[in-house]
């Protein structure tokens, strides 16, 4: 057996059906957009494509290290909390403690960052499964908001802040910036790097992973704080972009962002996913919502719609999945 | 019992019961099984004998309808049948039991028996009278005393759980009975006991496929043996015909010259040294050490605490007292990831959960352990991450037909040579190995000998855990004995016997009996 053939895989070691479950999503998402475009004139305009990019922004932040928890087999349901949290805090530092804003911005990003450590923290150390943990912090993240708040609203931020949320740079939303970079780090970061390769590891069998020397633990620790540093990056964009702070900003963001996860093809039993994938599925979601929107169903429809798509995906994945099992 | 009865009389003697004829199948890039024929008689136990990937599970996959053959067919009784899903192997009279017992813990022996078929009122509903009765009678007709119908399953033995796996086959009227590995968790008490239920089901006219990797179990149960090789047929045999030495050849298609190749290597300076390690409960006051060139062999029997005191040594579960020293310098081990870096390798006991990320290829399977090694500042090197699975596979002789292969679709020695491959990558000086041959077959086993003493030779320093005492005694320079979570002896090579060693495994006459 001296003579293994090197086959010529440059690619992620991902199994194919996947590559194939993204591939295809991207020819459905092909065929919606031309379907829609070609219902609605003002669908498949530029202009309209980099709104939509604009709005899907603060989602596709906490997607993507959303999407590594979910490869690691984890759950973060305290992400839109964390976006309320972060937002309040924005807004009462700036305006209450008198911090220049962009101390504010930094404090809120701190904020979010030890918001997820601690999420990390208890799960790693007390072995707290994720999805108590975070349920836990979900409503405790999203008490401390309105506590914090008390349901006044802060306005009036100085006019360059709004850059972010509402300008254009170089013809582009100045937040899609924000999201392109990000997604190209993650998207590296998962596929080229030993601590991707960790994450899948975790994934597909943590105690494999951990008796191989892996640190398991750390690796978990980072993605659970990156979560809710990108959840408080999030409320940052989400601020400048509605130009005003509520305590009830960002609730139901953790179902949006893991519909994206899951649409994209990363498996919630852990072990299988692609920042690629979730791209897909956020750019799905969004331009479903929006051609629906446009061609004149209602909103409530539109809901429906979406719910189809997800679990219309899921059954495709899963025949692929057992007619590979199959073999 | 139904078919038999509509088949002519003369026919049953002269037609096996099941016969399999020319099977072939294939999947993508490995030819599994090419033209196997065999067949099984009324009352005859067929033993079924093969090295891991020589086709056995495929075989009897397809015997049980699990999948269809490419070509051939499958005939019960002369009549061909078409076992496209279990439910048809199932009518046909087709039951199998596999290593891992299929039983549902919260239930009822009785339910779990007949699960799926259970006795019905006339109103539709379960009756639970007759289910209990005819699970009684059942288990009086095999001579079961210490079994009632109302335990929960989870709370029973192995070999009790096998042994309602059993009844639940008889309960469907299975007249051919597919056994795969069944001894591979049992005591040789509850061995014993199986021996007995198979030999009354042979008694009854049931057609027994036998599958081991035992020899001497083959030779104690079984009436003919047919041996596989590479998925073709290579002999089928009486038992009383043949014996040990011969049907090892036939597996392996060569002689094994030795099965313990150690190789006398110079022993130098210690490697590992142990002072009076605690880890409460398994790890009292232990004190051992590993010398370089060195293999040391820890016996002892199922729960006297040596994989405990290996994961201890490794880091995963750190010592609460007491001292390591590895060549010469104190270290305080808090991490696997430490022990890695201490040049310290642990091959676990458990393979499938432990050792290896089945769902992985076998090109990241290898470089888990030595990622360090294949990547820069974090990320991978694809190039030699590929170059290093690569050498391992061509170093340890891993069949697979790519590098992209995911790992646990191989077979039982192929997984483990990964496993011990991938540790091997980070050139340890301290080789810990954790039953590293158990439930592989006699090849890959002498391969795993052999590697073993060439690492010694080349000056590592092995700590080896293994329950099979011919093993301990073949590979080792030195045995420690381990029980209760203590070393409670030790012996040189030339003292180390079956009888030294296993007295000291047991201790007294008294845990001799609790052992039993």
């Amino acid at each position: 057996m001296s003579e293994i053939p090197l086959p010529p895989i440059a690619r992620r070691a991902a199994p194919w059906w996947l590559l194939r479950h993204e591939t295809m999503l991207a020819a459905i998402l092909l065929v919606a957009l031309v379907v829609l475009g070609s219902l609605n004139d003002r669908f498949l305009t530029l202009d309209n494509l980099l709104n939509q990019g604009r709005l899907t922004t603060e989602v596709g932040l906490i997607a993507l290290p959303m999407t590594f928890i979910i490869i690691t087999g984890g759950i973060d349901l305290s992400v839109g909390s964390i976006v309320g949290l972060c937002a309040i805090l924005l807004g009462y530092s700036w305006k209450s403690f008198g911090f220049p804003l962009p101390l504010a911005i930094g404090f809120s990003l701190l904020v979010g960052a030890a918001a997820g450590f601690l999420n990390g923290l208890v799960i790693t150390r007390v072995k707290v499964p994720p999805l108590i943990m975070t349920i836990a912090t979900l409503a405790l993240y999203r008490g401390l908001a309105e506590g914090i708040s008390q349901a006044r609203s802060v306005r009036g931020y100085p006019q360059w802040f709004y850059v972010i949320g509402q300008e254009n740079l170089f013809g582009i939303p100045a937040q899609l910036w924000l999201l392109l970079i990000a997604i190209v780090i993650a998207g590296i970061a998962l596929d080229r790097t030993t601590f991707g390769r960790t994450l899948y590891a975790i994934g597909n069998n943590e105690i494999a992973a951990r008796f191989s020397g892996l640190p398991v633990d750390r690796t978990k620790l980072i993605i659970y704080t990156l979560s809710g540093l990108m959840a408080g990056l999030s409320a940052v964009v989400l601020v400048s972009r509605v130009t005003t702070t509520r305590s009830d900003m960002g609730s139901g963001y953790e179902l949006d962002v893991i519909a994206a996860v899951v649409l994209g093809g990363t498996s919630i039993f852990g072990g299988v996913g692609s920042i690629w994938g979730t791209v897909v599925g956020l750019a799905m979601i969004q331009l479903l919502k929006d051609g629906l929107a446009l061609t004149g169903v209602k909103g409530d429809a539109t809901i429906v719609v979406i719910g189809t798509v997800l679990i219309l995906s899921t059954l495709v994945a899963s025949s692929l999945q057992r007619r590979r099992d199959g073999v | 019992m139904t078919m038999t009865t509509e088949m002519h009389r003369d026919d049953t003697r002269a037609t096996p019961l099941l016969s399999v004829r020319a099977i072939e199948k294939s999947f993508p890039g490995v030819r599994a099984l090419s033209g196997v024929s065999f067949d099984v008689a009324s009352g005859e136990v067929h033993a079924l004998l093969g090295e891991n990937g020589a086709g056995k599970s495929t075989l009897i996959k397809i015997v049980s309808g699990v999948f269809p053959p490419d070509r051939g067919e499958v005939m019960v009784d002369g009549n061909p049948v078409n076992l496209a899903r279990p439910d048809d192997a199932r009518r046909a009279g087709i039951a199998t039991i596999y290593q891992e017992l299929l039983l549902f813990p919260e239930l009822t022996v009785a339910e779990n028996v007949f699960m799926g078929h259970a006795p019905r009122t006339r109103f539709g509903r379960v009756d639970w009278r007759t289910m209990r009765e005819k699970t009684n009678e059942l288990l009086a007709s095999l001579e079961i005393y210490d079994l009632q119908a109302d335990q929960i399953v989870g709370s029973l033995s192995v070999g009790n759980r096998q042994r309602v796996e059993i009844l639940r086959t008889l309960s469907q009227d299975a007249r051919i009975l597919i056994m795969d590995e069944p001894t591979a968790a049992l005591t040789e008490y509850d061995v014993t006991r199986l021996f007995e239920i198979v030999r009354k089901l042979k008694a009854r006219g049931v057609a027994v496929i036998y599958i081991s990797h035992k020899l001497d179990e083959i030779f104690a149960i079984a009436d003919r043996v047919t041996v596989l090789r590479d998925g073709a047929h290579v002999a089928t045999k009486p038992v009383a015909e043949t014996d040990s030495a011969a049907l090892v050849q036939l597996m392996v298609g060569r002689r094994i010259e030795s099965l313990f190749p150690k190789i006398a290597a110079p022993i130098g300076e210690p490697v590992l040294e142990v002072t009076d390690l605690e880890r409460r409960p398994l790890t009292r006051t232990v004190s051992l050490n590993v010398r370089s060139g060195e293999i040391v062999g820890l016996a002892g029997l199922v729960g006297s605490g040596r994989s405990e005191l290996a994961q201890t040594i490794f880091g995963v579960t750190p010592a609460e007292g007491g001292e390591i020293r590895i060549a010469g310098r104190k270290v305080d081990i808090r991490s696997p990831a430490q022990a890695r870096s201490l040049g310290i390798a642990y091959v676990p006991e458990d393979r499938g959960t432990q050792g290896l990320v089945r769902p992985m290829t076998v090109r990241e399977n290898f470089s888990l352990a030595a990622l360090a090694k294949v990547a820069f500042a974090g990320f991978i090197d694809r190039t030699s991450e590929r170059r290093l699975a690569a050498d391992g596979v061509a170093r340890f002789a891993v069949k697979t037909h790519s590098l992209e292969q995911v790992a646990g679709k191989l077979s039982g020695g192929n997984q483990q040579k990964i496993v011990l491959g991938k540790w091997l990558a980070n050139q340890p000086k301290l080789l810990i190995l954790d039953e590293p041959t158990r439930g592989i077959d006699v090849g890959a086993k002498a391969e795993i000998h052999r590697l073993m003493g060439e690492l010694a030779a080349q000056g590592l320093a092995v700590l080896m855990i293994s329950s099979e005492l011919p093993e301990v005694l073949g590979m080792s320079d030195r045995v420690l004995v381990m029980r209760e979570g203590r070393i409670v002896a030790e012996f040189s090579r030339a003292e180390a016997t079956q009888e030294t060693v296993g007295t000291a495994m047991m201790g007294s006459r008294k845990s001799v009996e609790q052992a039993a």
